[in-house]
């Protein structure tokens, strides 16, 4: 071994190389709280390791990318794990970065002749950011698109904003091109500009070495003196080691990464930004209309200005934090401000109803579509993954066999009956009241046949009595009768007065079995098994007998076909009841 | 860890120092690894994923698809495509060409030819002038019947499954076997 390392050595110097990288004293000893930088570098390194594998599986485009997303997540051994460590891991990024920075400005690190350590490592942190936000919108799911239009929308309403809005989404909407642009600005610009400056940041570094304690005198320093290795990169590996566990243990807690439903133009997704924006987000309620620049230009830039001033506004003349009161207390203020806003958007949602009901949609639909994307997407896209929901395809057929002559959700013909909320009271007491309305069997031959029943001869409560009796019957006649569908005291009236009183049993028989003469029996009507034998022949003598005007669609369409369309008029046959 | 008080005092404490050194480079060695660990283990099963068993990343070309009707074929050799239902990693497309086959009769028997070259997988193509299939990338030649007859590639042209439909309709399997070898290996 020894023999090879002299081999490679002879010829490059890796020795020395080595030894001038690790060999750097450390005044005053190692201490913890020099770790975050290493911390943060290796997140970087671990970021880009886990970026090059995502990127295997992703594909950047409109039509792909919730789908590859959905197949990373869901399909691909490990997949969950190794995306989930690269979301959270953008959040270990924020928040390292920020200890970074407190610990920078405490140790008063950012003063001569540091400026450039404290510009470049400011422009690294806007960086970090920058990667959070194009990140985001790469999965193409509901959170990240409905987020960063709010993000791109605040860019376009800046001065001179327009323009850099279509620029950076390509074009004037969000499309194929804002996905391949927030990937090549994700994957390849922010990592090699990160990159390079992390190398002069290192530079830097080591050309002025850490910032030791002000407390200590030179002397102090000289004796306590450390070398960087092993003793300070120990503490720095164990650093990282700590922030890995937690990674690791926030992955599996939350199962990695959310992966809401495929982004959808027209739904009303209630959007919010990642954790680490809240603030922001906040601060934008505050400021209405013309106003609104205060939050998204004046108060940011004036937070960054006076961040990359900092050199110049400190007057101070040592190191010392009692010295520095006023700068420390502006910094001080800026995070107090950060936490606060964070806080106060954390609580309003919370007591937010709507957003609690609206998030509560959302992951009913993600949980959803990522179940239907299993047996993989149509290539329309991610939204057309709802094609493989078997209601979709019983709409579809609807749509084209049916919607001819029958109404659902107000689209369709009006030659026959209107299909929504067929089964509920409301269109029963209508259907006895008007049969020969459009909604009902107006458009039919059948109208001639069945009289209107007024409210002189029908007052309201008797036909209350009589439609709940009908739901008696359906229910009854159905393969699994559930009794609190109906209220049995009301339907045992309704079921007197139809022995007593009504004419109705002088066309429509009741009972299981009966011979209707061309009038539907009303054992089991509307059931599934009910429509679905409308559907194969309405023509049977129980049903509608030689009125019906109907196709019979049995041999037309399979029996999967038939029995998913009843399942389709069933399940609309509600009402909002 | 923050060593506060001084410990590389008194030469006595020179071997304490060496161990704690030693203990110190260690932990870097095994913290460093086990964090390499974290993804790198996972890393590899993700990776691989695409070779491990049971997992299909994509499909088609298990069912017999009607390429055109037992008439149209003849001694002169006919390429057909092949349309089938797809599943391609995170895509389900429905009827889209998975590949095409040369259908032709000879002695009146009818034959279905995959046009991969059992070479290296260029497309080959019937030569009407020579009645000989030619492949265009490294000049292999197969007789009507798909005997090799120059040129590098190892066995005949894969011939696929043919199934006679009652209504007269030609069905064909399309399947892919493993190129440069002289077995045909369905891959």
């Amino acid at each position: 071994m020894a023999g090879i390392i002299d081999w490679i050595d002879e010829r490059t110097g890796i020795r020395a190389l080595l030894g001038h990288a690790l060999d750097e004293p450390v005044p005053g000893g190692a201490r913890v709280r020099y770790v975050f930088g290493s911390v943060l570098t290796f997140l970087f390194v671990q970021q880009v390791v886990l970026g090059v594998l995502l990127a295997s599986y992703y594909s950047p485009s409109a039509t792909d990318a919730w789908a590859s997303t959905a197949y990373i997540q869901d399909r691909v051994a490990g997949g969950w794990f190794l995306r989930g460590l690269h979301h959270h891991g953008s959040s270990a990024m924020v928040v390292v970065t920020v200890l970074h920075l407190v610990q920078v400005v405490l140790a008063g690190a950012y003063r001569k002749p540091r400026e450039f350590n404290w510009w470049t490592g400011l422009l690294m942190g806007g960086l970090v950011l920058a990667f959070a936000l194009t990140g985001y919108l790469l999965p193409w799911d509901q959170k990240g698109y409905w987020a960063t239009q709010v993000a791109t929308g605040i860019m376009g309403t800046v001065p001179l904003g327009e323009p850099m809005q279509h620029a950076i989404q390509g074009g004037d909407q969000y499309g194929n091109l804002t996905i391949t642009r927030f990937y090549a600005l994700h994957v390849f610009v922010l990592p090699i500009t990160l990159a390079l400056l992390l190398g002069v940041h290192l530079y830097l570094f080591r050309r002025h070495g850490v910032t030791p304690p002000a407390s200590l005198s030179d002397e102090q320093l000289a004796k306590k003196s450390q070398p960087f290795w092993p003793n300070q990169l120990f503490i720095d590996v164990a650093a990282m080691a700590v922030t890995g566990a937690i990674l690791v243990w926030l992955t599996y807690r939350t199962h990695g990464a959310e992966l809401f439903a495929p982004a959808d133009p027209a739904s009303n997704f209630v959007a919010r930004p990642e954790w680490y924006f809240l603030f922001l987000f906040q601060l934008l309620k505050y400021f209405e209309g013309p106003l609104s620049i205060i939050a998204t230009v004046l108060i940011p830039g004036a937070v960054a200005t006076f961040l990359f001033a900092l050199p110049f506004v400190d007057r101070a003349q040592t190191r010392a934090v009692k010295k520095r009161g006023p700068v420390l207390g502006g910094v001080g203020l800026i995070m107090v401000g950060v936490v606060v806003l964070t806080a106060l958007a954390i609580v309003e949602d919370a007591n937010n109803e709507e957003y609690q009901e609206g998030l509560v949609a959302a992951e009913h639909d993600a949980e959803r579509t990522r179940e239907l994307a299993l047996v993989g997407v149509p290539p329309a896209g991610g939204i057309a993954v709802w094609q493989n929901d078997p209601q979709y395809a019983a709409m579809a057929l609807f749509k084209e066999q049916c919607g001819t002559c029958h109404q659902i959700d107000g689209r369709g013909g009006e030659e026959a009956p209107r299909l929504s909320h067929f089964n509920d009271r409301a269109w029963l007491r209508g259907a006895v009241r008007e049969p020969q309305s459009a909604a009902y069997f107006g458009g039919t031959k059948l109208h001639r046949d069945m009289e209107p029943y007024s409210v002189e001869d029908l007052p309201d409560d008797k036909l209350d009595a009589v439609v709940e009796y009908l739901i008696m019957l359906r229910e009854q006649g159905s393969e699994s009768p559930d009794s609190s569908g109906y209220d049995s005291a009301l339907a045992k009236r309704g079921e007197a007065l139809w022995a007593d009183e009504l004419d109705c049993s002088g066309c429509h028989s009741i009972e299981k079995g009966a011979d209707g003469d061309g009038a539907p029996v009303f054992w089991g009507r509307g059931t599934r098994a009910w429509i679905a034998r409308v559907i194969r022949d309405s023509s049977q003598i129980d049903l509608y007998g030689k009125e019906a005007e109907m196709p019979k669609f049995a041999g037309k369409l399979s029996d999967e076909q038939i029995e998913a369309l009843a399942d389709y008029v069933y399940t609309r046959g509600w009402p909002a009841e | 860890m923050s060593d506060q008080h001084d410990r590389s005092g008194p030469p006595s404490n020179a071997a304490a120092d060496d161990s704690r050194r030693t203990f110190l480079k260690v932990g870097v060695g095994a913290l460093g690894a086990g964090l390499a660990a974290v993804v790198v283990a996972p890393a590899l099963r993700y990776a691989l994923w695409p070779l491990a068993e049971g997992v299909e990343v994509t499909s088609g070309g298990e069912e017999f698809v009607v390429v055109g009707d037992r008439g149209q074929f003849g001694k002169q050799p006919i390429k057909v495509d092949i349309y089938a239902d797809r599943i391609d990693a995170w895509n389900r497309v429905e009827n889209v060409k998975i590949g095409s086959a040369w259908v032709v009769e000879v002695d009146g028997e009818l034959h279905a030819f995959s046009t991969v070259c059992p070479h290296l997988g260029c497309a080959v193509d019937w030569s009407a002038d020579i009645g000989k299939f030619k492949c265009p990338c490294h000049r292999s030649a197969f007789a009507v019947d798909g005997t090799p007859e120059e040129g590098p590639a190892p066995r005949s042209l894969d011939a696929l499954d043919i199934e006679p439909r009652e209504d007269g309709l030609i069905a064909i399997r399309y399947e892919r076997f493993k190129q440069g070898v002289e077995d045909k290996v369905k891959v």
